[in-house]
């Protein structure tokens, strides 16, 4: 009886069409590429033939790009090049690292209020809007000089000051996924809050919150720069693209490859997370396919 | 003395008596003193146009009307001795997906798209029966199995959206039927597939039926659905029950002039002559509902007796009817011979 006329489907999974129409996008791969390639170097930086970043000559104090020093050197002597790999390490780890902690506090705090409604949300939500109405920028330059001037500190700051968009990405997300059929099939099959949120809420909104993360990767690293560049992040001797830049300013004249490079390495890597970023926001939307 | 498939045990299994819901902002009652009645393993259907409020009773059934807006204004529901609307919301989830469960219209969005549709089973097994995760799966492998879904072992593991609706539909079947409920509430389970694949999972669902001695309500507003599945037919009119009973009693001899309407307006197969009758008029909104007889405005036979609200009363063979005028002494009338609104005029 019941004889079946479905027609099978090739398997195919949905990751596999992101990725297929990620790679089918020359600006999403160039991102791909600009962001693999310093995460390369920074993971590689202690292998790498390079003298360490905070290593000094005096007998080569602020010499121009040349065989010895490609990219030349800066006020005491050290190798721009290696302080460039290192401070991509820095750059990277506090991109990262904030977005973490953003995202950490963030998605429960925005799926809590968007689940629950009510005074949760009202009280969620208020304080969301408090951290906003302060400019992004502003608000992590008053944490991290409230927390005290390091690289975790700063990452810290940066987090805190990144969170309250997530917050809100999560908790509409959350609320239009509630009114999706499936969740109320999961209330019909007797699932409770937790199995909900995390098997069928927390699954949906990802993808959303994927892209919003990667593309505030890049204002993070912008956000880490700047502290460093105002002496709030990374301390020196230890290299930071933005520390870089605060030292080069004063040698723009004599040595204006020490603020060149940095300054190229930060556009660039803020640019390939944007175009990841944006790549990726392409890629998942479900309407066209 | 009855007629029909699955009479009279002691004690049925669902009892629901004089339900009424009503929504924050609007006057009028949207169920409105809805009784019902289910043995094991017998199905009825409630069957009325969008808005007379049988998905409202359906969802209230299962504890799935959002509250507030909604709020149930009076009304029992005795369902294996406890009254589902007089119990903690975790005892309620216990029941849920276990002894009585549902299935919605919607096989494409009914379903996790970011989980398998193997895992989606397992969940609801695992969440009512203390069994492992091997388990359960193997219960999910068995009812991809019994919903007769071909090569279960790979859908098992394949996402929703990797199925066409009529397997969906199954899979949301099996799901429901994961935990051997005795209830199963089908609300339009068939309104959203195309016609062929309606009639299996009809036919599937009769068999399961069958197999596993389930009561089913089920919602739609096809006749033709009613007269392949029912045993006891109800047919809603915004928020009232018109006219109840075997299914047989119902369509040969309806009574309401809703129900007579509805049937007249069904269109059959072969040489088509002439056009399809119509019901004149509209459902009253739910913020103007009349005092009495709800239908009374678009009814032919309205008179002045029609002001007050027409009780349900038993004309025999659990035939029941809230209508002045039943039981009509004549066939069914020509309906598209009397324009409402002459009728209506008093």
């Amino acid at each position: 009886m019941t004889a079946l006329t479905d027609t099978t489907h090739p398997p195919r999974k949905p990751r596999s069409r992101v990725w297929r129409k990620l790679r089918a996008n020359p600006s999403a791969l160039l991102g791909a590429v600009l962001v693999g390639f310093f995460t390369l170097i920074a993971v590689l930086a202690p292998v790498l033939p390079l003298p360490g970043p905070m290593e000094t000559d005096w007998m080569a104090v602020r010499k121009a790009p040349s065989g010895a020093h490609l990219l030349g050197t800066d006020e005491i002597g050290r190798d721009v090049l290696a302080r460039m790999v290192w401070g991509a390490q820095a750059s990277l780890l506090a991109g990262v690292v904030s977005v973490a902690i953003a995202l950490a506090i963030g998605i429960p705090l925005g799926v809590a209020a968007g689940y629950a409604r009510g005074w949760t949300d009202a009280v969620i939500s208020r304080g969301t809007e408090a951290l906003l109405a302060a400019p992004f920028l502003i608000l992590a330059i008053a944490l991290a000089a409230f927390l005290g001037p390091s690289l975790s500190n700063a990452m810290i700051a940066i987090g805190l000051s990144a969170m309250p968009v997530f917050v809100r990405l999560a908790r509409g997300q959350t609320m239009s996924v509630m009114t999706e059929d499936y969740v109320e099939s999961a209330r019909a099959v007797g699932l409770g809050h937790m199995a909900i949120i995390w098997r069928y809420i927390l699954p949906n909104i990802f993808p959303p919150l994927l892209v919003q993360a990667t593309l505030t990767v890049a204002t993070a690293i912008i956000a880490e720069a700047s502290l460093s560049f105002l002496g709030l992040g990374q301390q020196p001797p230890a290299p930071s693209w933005g520390s870089m830049l605060n030292v080069a300013k004063n040698f723009l004249e004599q040595a204006p490859w020490m603020a060149l490079w940095p300054g190229i390495a930060i556009f660039l890597v803020v640019l390939g997370f944007n175009l990841l970023g944006d790549g990726l926001r392409d890629a998942l939307d479900p309407r066209d396919s | 003395m009855v007629s029909g498939a699955h009479m009279t045990e002691s004690t049925p299994l669902l009892q629901v008596t004089d339900l009424s819901i009503r929504f924050a902002g609007v006057p009028g009652n949207l169920v409105d003193g809805v009784s019902l009645t289910l043995n094991a393993g017998e199905t009825l259907c409630v069957v009325g146009e969008s808005g007379c409020g049988k998905s409202l009773t359906a969802l209230a059934l299962m504890g799935l009307l959002p509250m507030p807006p909604a709020r149930r204004m009076s009304g029992q529901a005795i369902f294996e001795g406890q009254d589902l609307f007089d119990m903690p919301l975790e005892a309620l989830k216990d029941i849920r997906g276990n002894r009585m469960a549902m299935i919605f219209q919607e096989p494409m969005t009914s379903l996790n798209p970011a989980i398998k549709v193997g895992e989606q089973i397992a969940e609801a097994v695992r969440r009512h029966k203390g069994v492992n995760r091997e388990q359960a799966r193997a219960r999910a492998l068995e009812m991809l199995r019994r919903v007769r879904i071909p090569a279960p072992e790979k859908r098992l593991d394949e996402y929703p959206h990797q199925m066409s609706g009529g397997m969906r539909q199954r899979a949301m079947i099996a799901m429901a039927l994961a935990n051997d409920p005795a209830l199963l509430i089908a609300d339009e389970p068939t309104t959203a597939l195309d016609v062929t694949v309606q009639a299996q999972v009809l036919d599937l669902m009769r068999t399961l039926q069958r197999e596993t001695n389930a009561a089913l309500i089920m919602i739609t507003h096809d006749l033709g659905v009613v007269a392949e599945m029912a045993d006891t037919v109800v047919v809603m009119y915004a928020g009232r029950i018109v006219e109840a009973g075997p299914v047989r009693k119902v369509f040969e001899d309806p009574q309401h002039p809703y129900t007579i309407g509805l049937m007249s307006s069904m269109p059959d197969l072969g040489p088509r002559g002439g056009r399809l009758v119509t019901i004149p008029g509209v459902v009253p909104p739910a913020d103007a509902m009349p005092e009495g007889c709800r239908f009374a405005a678009r009814c032919p036979f309205a008179g002045a007796d029609c002001a007050a609200a027409p009780p349900l009363r038993d004309l025999g063979d659990r035939h029941r009817v809230a209508c002045w005028r039943a039981p009509l002494e004549f066939g069914a009338p020509d309906l598209a011979a009397h324009p409402a609104a002459q009728g209506a005029a008093s």
